[in-house]
């Protein structure tokens, strides 16, 4: 006999990531809950990508809370941003809020930077988490790194939300391996010199439950939108 | 807790807490958004009204929202937690609360007779339900992941029918409408009413009109107008 279709188990839940273009990759967003890593070297846009999905996510009423790691004073993070059209200052401290985990990190113990982070997550119940980058922590933390990516990894799910975390990466490096084994997804953000200029691509390395389209898209990063994948929006 | 919170709180207050709703009633709830409301739906039910309430986690161990509630200064010490995930979550989060644990999310069809046996055994056994005045699942669409649909139907069927055996008791059912259609018939099809929480009082959903319409209130209150 027949199953009954609408009776089937649903589908994954997926939050847009606010990236024109991404989402038609990635069978329509990023799965909740989950954590994905958005890795690459400076300068390909991996902070104007976890600002335009925690906007995507503002526009929508979806509550988003933002972490630095690199004790940079709101101030600052919002005079750059500020640059980019979709930003809305407005945001700030109602839809998504800010927290600076920078001073924290060091001399902190795993357990108690986490209590510090769960006890934000539980203060502010965001669907949307950004820790940016998450790879400051890795230097500075003393203590299991791993064990502790992989209990942040498994608790960030439990709280029911999707987290971007950011991996800077070093010369000659695709993403931050002790990382990798965390994560639900990997997009890797890439500069390429080609006839003597820099390049910029997208790539979906791994999305867990997702049939993800793979291979490097050229990305370009715009005032109005900010990041834009080129090839997969026409 | 911001303003948007206190209001939908207010709403769940009128639709499921006060007057007293007995019975199963369903709300159309965004699935990004259960846990924020399931809290809120605490708020209403226990914390403004001093009730005891029983809370199944199906989809996270009870201690996330013991955490959650604590945080917001809403009343645990009345409710009793059924967790049936935890020993599938390799967590090691602590809480402090009056919990029992079942094997897993499987054959949830079973629980019903579990339940109706604690109660049985209220004055010896493990968990007293005659206190309690609302039963909450988090959340019905998780089921589905460990268990057919017929048996998740058979599960809804028993759960409200041994509940409602002990008394007055509110039964919210907070369902995905647009998500999952099948299973929101199916809670529909034994709820006494239906709530859509997507919706704010004041018919304006979306997060810029509610951003709008505080900037105008804030901007009287500091004017002539109040």
């Amino acid at each position: 006999m027949e199953k009954d279709s609408s009776k089937k188990r649903p589908d994954l839940v997926r939050l847009t990531s606010g990236i024109p273009g991404l989402d038609d990759m990635i069978e329509g967003g990023f799965p909740f809950p989950s954590v994905i890593l958005v890795a690459g070297p400076a300068g390909t846009g991996k902070t104007t990508f976890a600002l335009k999905y925690l906007c995507e996510g503002a526009k929508k009423g979806e509550q988003g809370l933002y972490f630095t790691t690199l004790s940079e004073p709101t101030q600052w993070m919002l005079r750059y941003a500020s640059q980019f059209d979709f930003m809305d200052q407005g945001y700030f401290n109602d839809e998504i809020v800010y927290m600076d985990l920078g001073a924290m990190i060091r001399d902190t113990k795993p357990s108690e930077l986490m209590s510090i982070i769960e006890e934000k997550i539980a203060e502010v119940v965001p669907q949307r988490i950004v820790i940016d980058p998450i790879t400051v922590i890795g230097g500075m933390m003393k203590g299991d790194y791993r064990q502790f990516l992989f209990d942040l990894s498994n608790r960030l799910k439990n709280w029911n939300a999707t987290t971007l975390v950011t991996g800077e990466v070093n010369p000659g490096e695709l993403y931050p391996t002790e990382i990798s084994y965390a994560v639900d997804g990997i997009i890797l953000l890439m500069l390429s010199e080609e006839m003597g200029a820099r390049r910029k691509y997208l790539e979906v390395l791994k999305m867990r439950g997702t049939n993800h389209q793979t291979g490097k898209q050229s990305i370009d990063i715009s005032r109005r939108e900010g990041i834009v994948v080129l090839k997969a929006r026409f | 807790m911001n303003e948007k919170d206190i209001k939908l709180t207010m709403r769940l207050k009128e639709s499921v807490g006060d007057p007293s709703f007995t019975g199963p009633i369903l709300l159309d709830v965004k699935s990004t958004q259960f846990v924020r409301v399931n809290m809120l739906l605490l708020k209403a039910l226990s914390n403004e009204n001093g009730r005891s309430g029983m809370f199944i986690s199906v989809d996270r161990p009870h201690q996330y929202m013991v955490h959650l509630l604590t945080m917001h200064q809403i009343n645990v010490q009345g409710l009793i937690f059924v967790d049936a995930i935890s020993q599938f979550s390799a967590d090691c989060k602590q809480a402090q609360a009056n919990v029992s644990f079942v094997d897993g999310p499987f054959h949830i069809d079973d629980l019903p007779g579990a339940i109706k046996e604690w109660t049985l055994k209220a004055n010896g056994g493990s968990i007293d339900l005659k206190g309690c005045a609302f039963a909450m699942i988090d959340n019905l669409a998780a089921l589905l992941t460990y268990n057919s649909f017929s048996s998740v139907e058979s599960f809804l069927h028993d759960f409200v029918n041994v509940l409602s055996m002990n008394g007055r008791i509110a039964i919210p059912l907070v369902v995905d409408k647009e998500r999952n259609q099948a299973l929101y018939e199916m809670a529909r099809a034994i709820c006494k009413r239906e709530v859509n929480v997507n919706e704010t009082p004041t018919g304006l959903p979306d997060a810029d009109m509610e951003r709008r319409s505080r900037r105008i209130s804030e901007g009287c209150f500091n004017g002539v107008s109040h």
